[in-house]
């Protein structure tokens, strides 16, 4: 499992000094323009970047099974943020969106570390009600419950990628939970007919949706964020511009150091540039499994599983949208976009699957005896 | 939940996430690799910037780097009809700006009561006073944008030869027509990339041409003889009721134009508002019958090839000659008169024996080798090429008209340089107007050297037939009201009736003179042309004063130095220094 971990973490290092080299070279000119400082964003994000290494490593040597006692509490913790989160006057309010909280001179946005708390809650619950699973109450309304909350509450921030990526993480780990496969289908038809409502309701998604459905038609308005993302690759070729050649960060392209980062990456260093981080994101999710696989119980491999997907599925989620293959969401991409919050939880995501791989073993076989005996015990 | 299955469901995680990998690398190459070559080219379109950089026009500049013609920087008056509405301010500015520019109140309120534009030109060119005037008031939402306006300093001054150039700064006449292509200059080109606001990137300029600014165009014209000359002419023509007249005055040994002025002219910063008759350069752009200044050719041509010698003896006829049965007629009629005789009482009848003497090949060869019928190329267009028939469609009577100036066409300035090429030896130059083209730095991209198009004479039959010419300004010549006091000239008087439908018309005359000054060694030769002079009709009594007064003025103004034997100083008489009172000088010193 050391080698696998040691995979990881090159991987996820390589994806963070990219990022921050990106950031670099991203935001220069719109920190020049906006704060007089072109090292504005990237001194924040190294900041940040310590921080979360910080994080990382405790997390990894920190013992996840301790992690069990927390699950209840983290959740309700989390839930209570959100619920500030979405109160006037307490939650800072950013675009028409109240997704941030201020502590001190910080600000950072709680539905980013609903997903681990999530993924820890519904890790425990299965943990626990293994042998009940399969039942409708147990496997997958009664875990279901405090994410739904939570989904309602960043919904309503509004926050419609986040929600979307978290009810795809309660997803994956309700399946590979125990849930059945039929109660997933039909909550997930429940969901995404819930989400299509709210969509039709809600103007400015509305035409989100059909800009991504005919970008040229309307890349004057609405579809100019994509447009300008889809130049970027255009104008990268196979090589790329060269590292900081780029010109869509000038002013082209909104947000160029957020969530439309990968586009700049796309110009400077083409297409080599963006199938290295695609690969890279591979490399992630690869080894996330592989020790979700390896873990010595349960508890440990639902957690595994969970934090693997929750970092991949929103960097892929946060590609598509870039290159054009999802509506427009507000999703940064992991360990590149600017965006303190977002680093530092996929650095504890990644620091918990590292101290997993620690305790996990190459006994397959072990397992699977285990699991014989539980069988056994049953009986 | 068995290990087997949630095998089984980590491998369909697997796969499901494999397959999303792949499809984004799909699409990653698609985009990045794609041949979506329009939107490739709209990508790079929207991103570059080109801009033009404007020259101003180059300066046209007489011999002595006077300016004829400038580039003036002033500025337009511009608003914005729009804001100004929204604002409702639009009427009162817009009466307010009115009354500064001199323009029609009701129209400025209506224009800037435009509330779907963003941008009005209120005036072009404003002067500078009124700007500053309009300036202080600082009405919001007018600006003034720089406009460079063609400026002539001379206004109508050689009008004819300078010619204007439109608000689009295209020559439209004249040397700014000729020329264009010098005073235009370049425009530079620079191709850079700009950032999403629009903001040029100064660090990635991909192209730059530099612009080259308009070249001055350096004319071989002298101002001050121009409006002399035009002075003289503006002078004469009233009293002399012609319609139109010109002159140019031409260096013989150069062939550069000194002068050249028609009339009626126009003033070049109005051009606009002239009519195209005031527009034509008759100097050049007028053909017709030249009369008998034309004789001087053939009478030349005649004497060179030793058919005839000066004394010889011609019977005149007594003014009334039939010849193939046409008759021919002399102005005053005259008995026997030698052929110098011929040309200084001007017989019509002496000079068509004179040419029947020299036949009609060496005719036709002698005028075509003097430049008759053809342009003779100076640098202004409008230029005619006269009409001198090939000989295959000459009638039986054709010579002897053609040798009194009839039957031909030319232009004013054939006649004086043909005048030219015998005072010249014999050596026939182009005419120039334009000395060098140079660009601001002085870098010289044409220079114009005397060019011999032809020698129609020899050295000898040259001078030969310019001393004979001299006597026409003398007593008992037609010319001798062209007499320049200490001067001796050689010219010839030129009257021609204008050609109506149906013959000739018997009181609409051209009159002319043409002639070279000093006579023994010529310096410039000058042609005057009266078009229908009234009642004094022929070339010697309308066009000679001119010439004369011209003359007297021009070599004043160039110091030529009158004709008559040089004076030797005899180094026999002793020179006396004036004697200065010694004792003055030497108490000047002492103090």
């Amino acid at each position: 499992m050391w080698r696998t971990a040691s995979i990881l973490i090159g991987a996820v290092l390589m994806l963070l000094t990219l990022g921050i080299v990106m950031l670099a070279s991203t935001s220069e000119a719109l920190a020049q323009a906006r704060y007089n400082n072109p090292n504005y964003f990237v001194i924040r994000q190294g900041i940040w970047l310590v921080v979360a290494l910080v994080g990382a490593l405790v997390a990894a040597k920190v013992d996840y099974h301790h992690y069990r006692w927390a699950a209840i509490p983290l959740q309700l913790f989390f839930l209570a943020l959100l619920v500030l989160v979405v109160v006037p006057g307490v939650g800072v309010m950013v675009n028409g969106s109240r997704r941030w909280l201020r502590a001190g001179g910080l600000t950072f946005q709680p539905s980013e570390f609903t997903k681990p708390a999530t993924v820890l809650w519904l890790a425990w619950w299965f943990d626990r009600y293994r042998r009940r699973a399969s039942t409708l109450a147990y496997g997958l309304i009664l875990p279901g419950i405090p994410p739904a909350l939570m989904m309602g509450l960043v919904f309503i921030e509004p926050d419609f990628g986040a929600t979307l990526l978290l009810a795809i993480i309660v997803g994956c780990v309700l399946f590979i939970g125990g849930a059945r496969f039929g109660h997933l289908i039909i909550a997930a038809a429940l969901g995404l007919s819930a989400f299509a409502f709210a969509v039709l309701h809600d103007p400015v998604r509305m035409m989100r949706v059909l800009s991504f459905l005919d970008v040229e038609k309307y890349a004057q308005k609405e579809g100019f964020h994509l447009m300008q993302g889809l130049t970027s690759f255009v104008a990268g070729g196979a090589w790329g511009a060269g590292l900081g050649n780029g010109l869509q960060k000038r002013f082209y392209l909104p947000e160029a150091h957020t969530d439309f980062i990968f586009a700049i990456i796309g110009e400077e260093l083409g297409l080599v540039g963006t199938l290295g981080v695609l690969a890279l994101f591979g490399t992630v999710f690869v080894c996330g499994l592989r020790i979700a696989f390896g873990a010595p119980d349960f508890f440990g491999r639902v957690i595994a599983y969970g934090l693997t997907m929750a970092i991949t599925v929103q960097a892929l989620i946060n590609i598509g949208v870039v290159t054009g293959c999802l509506p427009t969401k507000g999703l940064a991409l992991p360990f590149i976009s600017y965006g303190g919050s977002n680093l530092l939880v996929n650095g504890l995501m990644v620091g918990i699957l590292v101290n997993i791989a620690r305790h996990g073993a190459n006994d397959v076989e072990d397992e699977d005896l285990r699991d014989v005996k539980d069988r056994l015990r049953t009986l | 939940m068995s290990l087997i299955r949630q095998r089984l469901r980590f491998w369909i995680t697997t796969i499901v996430m494999g397959v999303a990998f792949a499809v984004l690398m799909v699409r990653l190459a698609s985009l990045h690799l794609g041949t979506n070559e329009s939107l490739r080219q709209r990508v790079t379109r929207a991103r570059t910037v080109r801009q033009t950089m404007r020259v101003g026009r180059g300066r046209i500049l007489d011999r002595h780097g006077r300016i004829l013609a400038m580039d003036l920087i002033l500025h337009d008056v511009c608003a914005d009809p729009a804001a100004l509405l929204r604002e409702g301010h639009h009427e009162f500015i817009g009466a307010r700006l009115a009354l500064m520019l001199q323009l029609e109140p009701a129209m400025v309120v209506g224009r800037l009561s435009q509330a779907g534009r963003r941008y009005v030109r209120l005036r072009r060119a404003v002067p500078d006073e009124e700007l500053r005037a309009v300036e202080a008031m600082k009405f919001p939402h007018v600006w003034f944008e720089p406009a460079s306006v063609r400026s002539y300093p001379y206004g109508g001054t050689a009008c004819h030869v300078v010619g204007f150039s439109n608000v689009e700064g295209v020559g439209g006449a004249g040397i700014e027509q000729q020329f264009d292509r010098y005073l235009r200059g370049r425009e530079g080109l620079r191709i850079s990339e700009q950032d999403g606001l629009g903001r040029e990137l100064y660090g990635r300029r991909l192209l730059e041409i530099a612009a080259q600014e308009g070249a001055d165009v350096h004319l071989t014209l002298d101002l001050d003889l121009q409006e002399m000359v035009e002075a003289a002419l503006d002078e004469a023509l009233p009293g002399s009721g012609a319609v139109g007249g010109w002159v140019i005055v031409q260096r013989v040994r150069t062939g550069e134009i000194l002068a050249m002025a028609s009339r009626p002219y126009y003033d070049l910063n109005a051009y606009g508002r002239a009519p195209e008759d005031r527009r034509l350069n008759r100097a050049i752009g007028y053909v017709y019958e030249p009369g008998s200044t034309f004789k001087v050719a053939v009478i030349a041509a005649a004497l060179d090839a030793g058919v005839v010698r000066p004394d010889q003896v011609f019977d005149c006829e007594n003014g009334l000659w039939h010849y193939r049965g046409k008759s021919l007629r002399d102005y005053h009629p005259h008995g026997r008169l030698t052929v110098a005789d011929i040309l200084k009482k001007s017989s019509n009848i002496g000079a068509a024996k004179i040419a029947l003497e020299l036949g009609e090949v060496r005719v036709e060869e002698a005028l075509r080798r003097f430049g008759f019928g053809r342009r003779t190329g100076v640098e202004i267009p409008g230029e005619e090429a006269g009409i001198l028939h090939p000989r295959s469609r000459w009638t039986s009577i054709s010579l002897t008209r053609i040798a009194m100036g009839h039957e031909v066409g030319v232009t004013s300035l054939q006649m004086l340089n043909a005048l030219c090429a015998i005072a010249n030896d014999g050596f026939l130059l182009r005419p120039t107007i334009v000395s060098r083209v140079t660009d601001p730095r002085g870098r010289v991209f044409r220079e114009t050297a005397p060019e011999v198009l032809d020698r129609p004479l020899s050295a000898a039959g040259a001078r030969r037939i310019c001393a004979l010419l001299e006597r026409v300004t003398e007593p008992g010549g037609t010319g001798t009201k062209a007499a320049v006091p200490g001067f001796r000239v050689a010219g010839k008087t030129g009257t021609a009736q204008k050609p109506i439908p149906g013959g000739y018309s018997d009181d609409r005359n051209i009159a002319s003179f043409v002639g070279v000054l000093p006579a023994d060694r010529p310096e410039i030769g000058i042609i005057v042309v009266l078009d229908e002079p009234q009642p004094l009709r022929t070339g010697g009594a309308a066009a000679a004063p001119i010439f004369s007064t011209i003359a007297q003025r021009a070599v004043r103004h160039l110091g030529i130095s009158p004709d008559g034997p040089p004076r030797v100083i005899d180094p026999t008489i002793e020179y006396s220094p004036p004697a200065f009172p010694e004792s003055n000088r030497d108490s000047g010193q002492s103090l």
